[in-house]
């Protein structure tokens, strides 16, 4: 549910000034069918109308088309986010895929975002150019929709789902990871619902997406998508178990006065020796304790314990041990740890590496 | 006589401006082909020169918002 409303939120914000940044030309070339074809239709009433001295109406109905762009867009998207559920689901990504996943995103972002701030010219190259071929077939449906306007808008929404923008992008990465089609479909169609309300607005009040609004948009889309970029990179390596990343820094400066996690030692289950019992609370913006001092070389078990949680801190995985659980947002699940060599840092961290901590096994 | 040139672009911003750039092929009489790359920043114009002249291609481009070079 959270991770949805947050889908929705970055959708309404971040993602609509990309993905108009992005779509927002196709978009304006999808209404010039509606806009010529009101022109034709104002002057013909306009001569009508002279002869019985009316006032001539010639504003462009654009309600109606960027509608049903919006409303294409968003039908493609979910249907998108319904295979890339599915294409998680099959590929079933470890947490090091993810990794990988995320980092390729981060530095295809990264060089997006260097693309937009035309700091050299072989950041083009990060941007996707769909085929002549393809370019020639959309210029000419959106010249020659004079006759059915509304079969336009509704093929350019769909079709910008060949066009993704950096935000998106994020968005469809994320619910590949999920793994679940419903989940990914309702993720997906949250963000674009979210996209919606800038576009209309946009479109609807200025008519003209010109270059103009395009580059104003560009430049703050950049710097945004910069900033994300960096956090998708730093997520990637924190999930990878990297010791140095932005994420542990903030998490060591957060946890600094933080007193070491609980541990307390119980039997096993066949009453020979114990293993130590490593608690930690669940929450919606990460783990805590973060920090963990453990014994080396004992079995360990790690309690979770959540209570009405409902971010991505609920994917819980150790990328080292190839541990991932997907837990409830109210229960306790206990994951067995085989015994840890002295100075061991274990590393846990939620499946898109944005929560996480450390467990140091040390000699006691 | 069938005329092919390449015309280095200033100012695409994002590959929209390559199709931006491509409809003076539907704009202008007398162009068979016009393909714009955005990565590469030209524009390839195939036309016929007894129909309309390079001058007036450039001037279209100016008019879109570009500048060819």
């Amino acid at each position: 549910m959270m991770n949805i409303l947050l889908a929705f939120v970055t959708g309404l914000t971040t993602g609509g000034l990309s993905c108009l940044a992005v779509q927002g030309g196709l978009l304006a070339s999808s209404l010039t069918g509606q806009i010529e074809k009101d022109l034709q239709q104002s002057s013909t009433q306009s001569r009508q109308r002279s002869r019985k001295n009316q006032p001539a109406n010639s504003k462009p109905q654009l309600a109606k088309p960027i509608l049903v762009f919006l409303l294409a867009k968003l039908i493609a998207y979910t249907i998108l986010g319904l295979f890339l559920g599915l294409a998680g689901r099959v590929l079933q990504l470890s947490p090091y895929m993810r990794a990988v996943l995320l980092i390729g995103i981060g530095i295809f972002m990264l060089g997006s975002a260097l693309r937009m701030l035309n700091v050299h010219p072989m950041f083009r190259y990060f941007a996707f150019e769909p085929p002549a071929a393809l370019r020639r077939w959309l210029r000419r449906k959106a010249g020659s929709s004079a006759e059915s306007p509304l079969l336009t808008p509704a093929l350019l929404g769909a079709l910008t789902v060949l066009i993704p923008c950096g935000v998106t992008q994020v968005m469809m990465a994320a619910a590949l990871a999920t793994g679940d089609p419903l989940q990914s479909a309702t993720l997906m169609f949250a963000f674009t619902l979210g996209t919606s309300p800038l576009f209309f607005a946009v479109a609807y009040f200025t008519t003209q997406i010109g270059a103009r609004l395009e580059r104003y948009f560009l430049r703050f889309v950049a710097v945004v998508v910069l900033i994300l970029a960096i956090v998708t990179i730093d997520s990637g390596i924190a999930l990878a178990g990297s010791p140095v990343s932005l994420t542990r820094w903030f998490n060591q400066q957060l946890i600094g006065a933080q007193q070491p996690g609980l541990v307390d030692f119980q039997p096993l289950e066949d009453g020979n020796s114990s293993a130590q019992v490593i608690s930690i609370r669940v929450q919606n913006y990460g783990y805590e304790p973060a920090l963990i001092r453990a014994e080396a070389d004992v079995p360990t078990r790690l309690r979770l314990i959540s209570k009405d949680v409902y971010s991505c801190s609920l994917a819980f995985t150790v990328p080292s041990l190839g541990i991932q659980e997907l837990l409830r947002p109210t229960g306790i699940t206990e994951i067995e740890i085989p015994p840890q060599p002295e100075g061991t840092r274990l590393v846990f961290s939620c499946s898109m590496g944005m929560y996480g901590g450390v467990i140091l096994f040390e000699d006691v | 006589m069938r005329q092919k040139i390449t015309l280095q672009i200033q100012g695409m911003e994002c590959p929209n401006c390559a199709m931006k750039l491509e409809s003076i092929e539907d704009r202008l009489q007398g162009i068979f082909r016009a393909e714009a790359s955005y990565h590469k920043a030209i524009l390839k114009v195939e036309f016929e020169d007894e129909v309309i002249s390079e001058d007036i291609i450039r001037t279209e481009i100016s008019r879109l918002g570009y500048q060819a070079v």
